[in-house]
């Protein structure tokens, strides 16, 4: 697992690659941590090199859409592939979460 | 094929391992996706609340029905009786700010597997789970 911030004028831009199980799913929430500090408030992550993720994972997802909702800023996860898509859509955070 | 896990304290990723090593798993990745997703769920609901402090066992198993393509995980332990099938199910239909982020776990064993079953006998956790892997 791999998490790459990369902090811009606009916006954050973010790569998330490997799989986020439970030998890692801590050490991903807090490789998210600066994100829910500070910075710009809004989020872009490419999704592409995502291979899979627990409930643990989708936990930290949805604590960092709370905070940006509550900056008033936007978060998009782009290019993720189907089986994790399939996750995020059984459990709803299709729903809560900008999928592009 | 079977196996006793003692102690199991930190010991989820060696179990999960062991069963998707199993030669009952099937090959194809979507498959195994999802098999692996309900098996870290379930294994990691014993490993982090069935024993005060992870001192127990977990036994961990599969098994391929060869003419049914039924294949079936089984998970026992001898914690605290619990029956997460009991837990309430998450609201998917919430607003980010309103979900609560319990029972996530359990909920994607239900959606992935076919089906799920729990039972209490002679002091044991009984965990089971179904998949029919016709196409692998």
């Amino acid at each position: 697992m791999e998490v790459i911030i990369n902090k811009q004028l606009e916006k954050t831009l973010v790569e998330v690659k490997g799989r986020i199980d439970t030998t890692n799913a801590e050490q991903f929430q807090h490789d998210l941590m600066p994100l829910m500090e500070g910075g710009p408030k809004d989020i872009d992550i490419d999704c592409s090199g995502l291979e899979y993720t627990s409930s643990q994972g989708l936990r930290t997802f949805l604590m960092l859409q709370k905070s940006v909702n509550a900056k008033g800023g936007q978060m998009v996860l782009r290019h993720m592939n189907p089986m994790v898509k399939e996750v995020f859509d059984i459990t709803g955070f299709s729903n809560i979460i900008t999928i592009l | 094929m079977k196996k006793r896990f003692n102690p199991i304290k930190d010991k989820s990723s060696e179990i999960i391992n062991f069963l998707m090593a199993s030669p009952d798993m099937p090959s194809d990745e979507a498959l195994r996706f999802k098999l692996q997703l309900s098996i870290e769920e379930a294994v990691e609901n014993v490993v982090r609340y069935a024993y005060d402090g992870g001192i127990g066992w977990l036994e961990a198993g599969t098994n391929l029905d060869h003419d049914s393509l039924l294949l079936t995980i089984e998970l026992r332990d001898a914690g605290i009786p619990f029956n997460p099938l009991e837990q309430p199910e998450p609201d998917i239909t919430a607003k980010a700010e309103d979900r609560d982020i319990g029972g996530l776990g359990i909920y994607l064993c239900k959606k992935l597997m076919d089906t799920i079953s729990y039972r209490y006998e002679d002091g044991n956790n009984i965990l089971t789970m179904t998949k029919k892997i016709e196409n692998s």
